[in-house]
């Protein structure tokens, strides 16, 4: 299925570029590795052959076209990333004329990294329940009839059953071992700030220091700031160096969003972010 | 190259005491420090800078503008732009600041005994000009006809007005000021410092073009000067970058292999148009 | 005849060292292998390949008060800090020392980085020579190789006997100081391959292939993170800034990556390397041209792979190496 998969990707890049209907077409091919994949930038119809479609194809590719604008440029997404391209369109930072989607019915990709091909697929891919990307322009793949999306927040809830102590000091654990490398920042479709928070001098909200406080302020902040707007491609999670679930924490505010105001970000280019709009049926939790 | 000399930690500078600050245009001040040590003094050349510490807001890399063997205050204008800059201008005279220098190279103004030199500023490029300027006229004899450009935005950005004068005076030594616009008052000369390069068309043979400003006026004075015949060698500036060491070790000024705070910020043009690196 | 230290009094020894000094050693947390300091020598794990994150920050932390700022009165007080602690670092592969020698270059040279060099002193390096290197690894083509004793005190080589030690300076003997070794008749282990990666040269290739277009398009991937600066034994690129509380200041020294946007952005806006592509190329030509040229001396990358592994989007430098000299070949066949 993925060579077909691979195929379809090949000959569509092959006409976009043939036909000058875009400069450059985004997708994956296979690393260094010899086996996992990696991001791919196609310029020439020529190279469309090194394009393919695996298991291994994890990475959200959405966010790119924000270093393409004003080219017209092709983009290979799964169903998660084209919830990026959704919140990207809503968010006024690509135009929908400037891209064209290539969606893919991705069945899943597993855990993989550098010489490594994991044999189960992601956690986020075990409970996706959308595998038919919200937003294409041509689709690779059949959509199935799938049952209505019913998330499953376990892991969440674990973490929610502790105390507070125990979620302190676990938090606390996994901040200990940020090197605030930004690996999570700059994979996420959602920040895309010129200047981002925690570098900037004036105002200093955080401060550079790479210690515990700033490490937690950091991590913390950047979670509130996704709060409504993430996605859930866990590509934060992939990329960090040192193993921090950064997810957990994304997927508590994904949660706590869909309880308060029944959103789930990135399924449609209109929709409103709960924590950027204000309408009149907002909950104010006073006198209710 | 000639360095402070040092006890301890590189990074700590030697404290000295804020003695003026005279406001030179809207949004430059000369500054002159003092050291509170006199055992810190350190010689320094024109070209050379130093790390200008506001304590508690940062420190930054800044153009020494006064003439050592002057004996003169430590003197720097600086310009208000940013986190640093702006601490500096709220200063009061008394205020305690840290210094760290001299760091980089210099112009080797010895070497252009017996030469003409044309010296072209462009707004608070004029900071490591000035030094040059002082030099040369305090050795006039020393020196060909000097003819100084001096541009800015407007007659109220025009960098070291009190010194006019004395420039002016000097023999054998013209000031042409320039600016983009004028005002009501202004009846001087209203033009790019480029265009005023090509309106003097100052002559190549035997001479030494010093040119500092913004990159863009850099990059158009650069131009005509060429077109004017002068030899990329016989063309010198002084490069800025964001630095944070100023001692080859943070890695973030280098142009190519060359690193502004070591093996400049005096380049001449033949050195930059060799740099793997455009700058 | 080599000496030998028998199996069981590895750990003996590693927690007599732990009274005397801070020991340095490979853990494990959370499923990755991290140098920590460990009291208890039964933390240590002695599988591992090598370590997620180099040892550099032991000495060159992650964030280092470089001096403070104390008022009294109206007047500062400028008070430097000395580090008061010896180090021992156990564990440490040929790749991470020859990384640490890297460091040395640019902190120990005049003037020098008062503080690194008080922890460079203080810190005795035990090495734990490679029997399996992992498919990232690339020693070799760096200049050192799997066994290379050349930038640690002592040199350990495990063998089913114990470990074959090698004494390499003074104060490595220091360390071994009552501890009990064999002489012994064993041969060390062959020195195992790494990947070969076609290094020789490259500083010359990359003087000539500055402008080719194939830095643009690697660019195309980066994500412009800081994970193979941070990852990397020899990349020390630093911010410095003030930090003001209680009325004390602290000038405090992070790490910071030629990536991020804004390195070389000045106050007033202007950035003369704005572009992904002038900021990715930075990286590879400061390590294998910018540096080797100051320093006259090695490379400025140990081999070790991190980068490969870690990278999220399979930017290799070993392939970067490649595709330089190759770029370099045709530049060279063209001009004729």
């Amino acid at each position: 299925m993925s060579e077909d998969f691979a195929q379809q990707i090949r000959e569509k890049a092959r006409e976009l570029l043939e036909k000058g209907e875009v400069t450059c077409v985004i997708g994956y091919e296979t690393g260094t590795d010899g086996r996992t994949a990696r991001p791919a930038f196609i310029y020439d119809a020529a190279d469309a052959d090194r394009l393919v479609f695996d298991n291994t194809c994890t990475h959200n590719l959405a966010k790119y076209l924000l270093n393409k604008k004003g080219q017209p440029t092709a983009v290979v997404v799964k169903a998660c990333d084209a919830r990026a391209l959704n919140l990207l369109l809503g968010e006024k930072q690509i135009k929908r004329e400037e891209f064209f989607a290539i969606g893919v019915v991705c069945p899943g990709v597993v855990e993989s990294g550098w010489m490594r091909q994991g044999e189960t697929l992601q956690l986020r891919c075990q409970g996706c329940t959308e595998h038919t990307p919200p937003l294409y322009d041509f689709l690779v793949g059949e959509p199935a009839e799938e049952p209505a999306p019913e998330p499953s927040y376990e892991d969440v809830a674990e973490i929610e059953g502790m105390e507070l102590e125990g979620r302190t000091e676990f938090w606390a654990k996994q901040f200990e071992r940020c090197i605030r490398c930004y690996g999570c920042r700059q994979v996420c479709p959602g920040c895309f700030c010129i200047d981002c928070f925690a570098e900037l001098l004036d105002p200093e909200w955080v401060g550079i220091r790479i210690a515990p406080p700033e490490k937690q302020m950091w991590n913390l902040i950047r979670a509130f700031h996704l709060t409504g707007r993430c996605i859930g491609c866990r590509e934060c999670e992939r990329v960090c160096p040192v193993n921090i679930p950064l997810s957990l924490l994304n997927r508590k505010m994904e949660k706590e969003v869909l309880r308060l105001f029944g959103f789930k970000a990135g399924m449609s280019p209109e929709a409103l972010m709960p924590l950027a709009t204000y309408s009149k049926e907002d909950k104010l939790g006073i006198g209710e | 190259m000639p360095q402070a000399a040092e006890q301890g930690s590189p990074f700590v500078p030697k404290l000295a005491t804020m003695r003026g600050a005279a406001d030179l245009t809207p949004d430059i001040k000369l500054f002159s420090f003092e050291l509170d040590d006199p055992a810190a003094e350190f010689d320094y050349k024109p070209g050379q800078f130093a790390f200008v510490s506001a304590f508690g807001v940062g420190e930054g890399p800044f153009g020494l503008c006064s003439v050592a063997y002057r004996k003169e205050r430590l003197e720097f204008a600086i310009r208000r732009v940013g986190t640093v800059t702006n601490a500096l201008h709220r200063l009061e005279p008394g205020a305690k600041v840290g210094l760290r220098g001299p760091f980089g190279n210099y112009f080797p103004l010895e070497d252009y005994r017996g030469k003409n030199i044309v010296i072209i500023g462009g707004g608070i490029g004029m900071a490591p000009l000035r030094p040059v300027i002082n030099t040369l006229l305090d050795h006039r004899a020393d020196y060909g006809h000097i003819l100084i450009i001096n541009g800015a935005r407007s007659p109220a950005d025009l960098v070291f007005q009190p010194e006019f004068e004395t420039w002016t005076k000097a023999s054998h030594t013209t000031l042409e000021l320039t600016v983009d616009r004028g005002d009501e008052a202004w009846t001087g000369r209203v033009a790019l410092v480029p265009q005023v390069v090509a309106e003097l068309h100052p002559s190549p043979e035997n001479s030494v073009a010093i040119i500092c400003g913004p990159p863009i006026m850099i990059r158009f004075t650069l131009q005509g000067l060429k077109a004017l015949d002068f030899a990329n060698e016989q063309i010198v500036t002084t490069l800025e970058g964001k630095m944070k060491c100023g001692l080859g070790k943070c890695a973030r000024c280098n142009v190519g292999d060359k690193y502004i705070c070591q093996d400049g910020p005096v380049f001449n043009f033949e050195q930059i148009s060799s740099f793997i690196e455009q700058f | 005849m080599s000496k030998l230290l028998e199996k069981e009094k590895l750990l003996p020894w590693l927690e007599q060292l732990a009274g005397e000094r801070v020991l340095i050693a490979p853990t494990r947390v959370e499923e990755l292998t991290l140098f920590a300091p460990v009291k208890d020598a039964t933390e240590i794990v002695l599988d591992y390949e090598n370590t997620a994150l180099s040892p550099k920050e032991w000495l060159f932390p992650s964030t280092e008060v470089l001096f403070t700022i104390a008022r009294k009165d109206s007047t500062p007080e400028l008070v430097e800090k000395t580090i008061a602690e010896r180090y021992v670092i156990f564990g440490i592969r040929p790749c991470d020392a020859k990384g640490i020698a890297a460091l040395d270059l640019p902190f120990l040279s005049e003037p020098a980085d008062s503080l690194y060099a008080q922890r460079r002193a203080q810190t005795a390096l035990i090495g734990m020579s490679c029997l399996k290197p992992a498919p990232q690894c690339f020693c070799a083509a760096m200049g050192s190789a799997p066994n290379d004793a050349s930038n640690v005190d002592i040199m350990l080589t495990e063998v089913e006997e114990g470990y074959l030690v090698e004494v390499v300076t003074e104060k490595g003997q220091g360390l071994l100081e009552g501890v009990e070794l064999k002489e012994v008749d064993i041969e060390p282990p062959p020195c195992p391959d790494t990947a070969a990666v076609p290094a020789e040269g490259i500083t010359e290739v990359l003087t000539r292939v500055f402008n080719d277009p194939f830095w643009a398009r690697l660019a195309d991937r980066c994500i412009h993170c800081n994970i193979c600066a941070y990852v990397c034994p020899t990349c020390y690129c630093f911010d410095i800034r003030d930090y003001t509380a209680k009325g004390n200041t602290e000038r405090i020294r992070t790490w910071e990556s030629c990536q991020s946007p804004g390195f070389t952005r000045i106050a007033g806006g202007y950035d003369p390397r704005a572009s992904k592509e002038s900021r990715l190329r930075q990286r590879f030509y400061h390590k294998l041209c910018y540096f080797p040229e100051q320093f006259s001396g090695p490379l400025g990358c140990s081999g070790c792979g991190r980068c490969v592994v870690h990278c999220p989007v399979n930017i290799d430098i070993r392939e970067v190496i490649t595709r330089a000299q190759e770029i370099g070949r045709e530049a060279s066949a063209a001009s004729g």
